[in-house]
């Protein structure tokens, strides 16, 4: 047997195509999959929503803001807000939640709805605040928000995608992230529209209760002065851009021929507990 | 979304890097393939030969340990969930073995023939790090035979 030293002329173990394209076909076949389950989950999550009792929600509440609640503080402001709300809530929007407002020591200007009829109040809120109606319009707000169940619609999808993506992939994987950011951009674009209804709920018990709604765009005319959205920022606000929001407020004060009267000042003690 | 970019940005980089690396081994491979072309490595356990004049046998041995881009290991996750040929791993053990191949038979030196190869395949830092991207190691060896001319 004689050797003939050559090299062989093409590479059978390797075969020739083109990754980019493999890898676009992939991504494009997993985002269609994705869609679908998400599209599901979203109508899953509509049907369970309004069936999950108040009870439960008080339980499930418990779980996230034990937390949140230890760190309570500012208890003399805190108590203001308080009987505000329970104010708005005995006279005009009356929810089944026994709601608890817990003050959380940040910059900043924010409130947020918790499962269970908690309500966070970001000190940042309180200290940029001019009137009662203003915070008052604050706290209708995150009412509106549960009077439609948001909180627990939001939570509820992300949860189940969750599951389903650490159940498929494992926790640690790349793709479960890149998913996860992706569907939270979508997730965002979806709350818009529930930041827009809350709005109006708010407006409506303001109006309720004050008899006007002086004050109800002063809060969205503060952090459209404050944020400055950047180039993504349309997409990536949670709540719609503070300049839209206000015209969409002015066209029903308009059109349902709201009056607007003069702005309740906060109690004189409010400035002193700042410092 | 800083997350989301930054993972673009691995994405991309693997895969430009990820090529040019691959493409320059391949070079190095087809180079250096050439210029040992004289050296036989078979996987036979004997040669036909006289042992009188067998000059020297002696072990053999090459490993190459090579590692899994960002763009490559991406790619691999998602054929995990459809299934299929695993493309964008074949290029790295078919490098991984020539290359282990090659740094054989530069071990022999002016052997005349290297008999009964093997080649071996194992993974490497996956244990160790499971986030981290994956390595492999192939290992050839075999008896280098000096025989008289």
């Amino acid at each position: 047997m004689k050797y003939t030293p050559r090299q062989p002329g093409s590479n059978v173990n390797v075969t020739p195509t083109s990754p980019l394209r493999e890898f676009f076909l992939l991504t494009a076949g997993l985002l269609g999959m994705v869609i679908v389950i998400y599209m599901v989950l979203g109508l899953a999550v509509d049907l369970i929503v309004p069936r999950i009792s108040t009870d439960l929600e008080n339980k499930m509440g418990g779980l996230f803001v034990g937390s949140i609640a230890a760190k309570d503080s500012d208890s003399k402001r805190g108590t203001h807000v308080r009987s505000l709300l329970e104010d708005l809530q005995d006279r005009c929007a009356q929810l089944p939640y026994l709601f608890k407002v817990h003050i959380c020591q940040s910059p900043t200007m924010n409130a947020a709805a918790l499962p269970g009829g908690h309500i966070i109040v970001y000190t940042g809120l309180l200290d940029k605040v001019a009137s009662e109606n203003e915070l008052a319009f604050v706290l209708a707000h995150e009412m509106g928000h549960f009077a439609h169940r948001d909180h627990l619609r939001g939570m509820g999808r992300a949860f189940v995608f969750i599951t389903i993506s650490t159940l498929l992939l494992g926790t640690d994987s790349s793709i479960s992230k890149m998913l996860a950011n992706g569907l939270n951009l979508t997730e965002m674009s979806f709350s818009r529209k529930q930041e827009t209804r809350a709005d109006e709920f708010a407006l409506e018990t303001l109006y309720c209760d004050y008899g006007h709604v002086g004050g109800a765009t002063d809060f969205f005319k503060k952090i459209s002065k404050a944020e400055d959205p950047g180039t993504f920022g349309h997409y990536f606000a949670s709540h719609p851009e503070s300049r839209q929001r206000i015209s969409h407020l002015e066209n029903i004060i308009r059109s349902r021929k709201f009056k607007l009267g003069k702005r309740k000042p906060l109690p004189e003690t409010w400035r002193q507990l700042k410092d | 979304m800083n997350n989301f970019l930054f993972f673009l940005t691995l994405i991309a980089m693997g895969y430009v890097v990820g090529t040019l690396v691959e493409k320059r081994h391949y070079r190095s491979i087809h180079e250096r393939e050439k210029k040992f072309l004289y050296l036989p490595a078979v996987t036979m356990k004997t040669v036909n030969h006289p042992d009188q004049k067998v000059m020297s046998a002696e072990l053999v041995c090459g490993s190459a340990v090579i590692s899994i881009d960002y763009f490559k290991r991406l790619l691999a996750s998602l054929r995990n969930i459809f299934g299929g040929t695993v493309k964008s791993y074949e290029s790295l053990i078919d490098r991984a073995r020539r290359e282990a191949l090659i740094r054989m038979k530069e071990m022999a030196g002016d052997a005349t023939v290297i008999v009964n190869v093997r080649i071996e395949t194992s993974t490497i830092g996956r244990n160790a790090n499971k986030k981290g991207v994956g390595c492999l190691e192939a290992m050839a060896y075999g008896t280098a035979l000096t025989l008289e001319k």
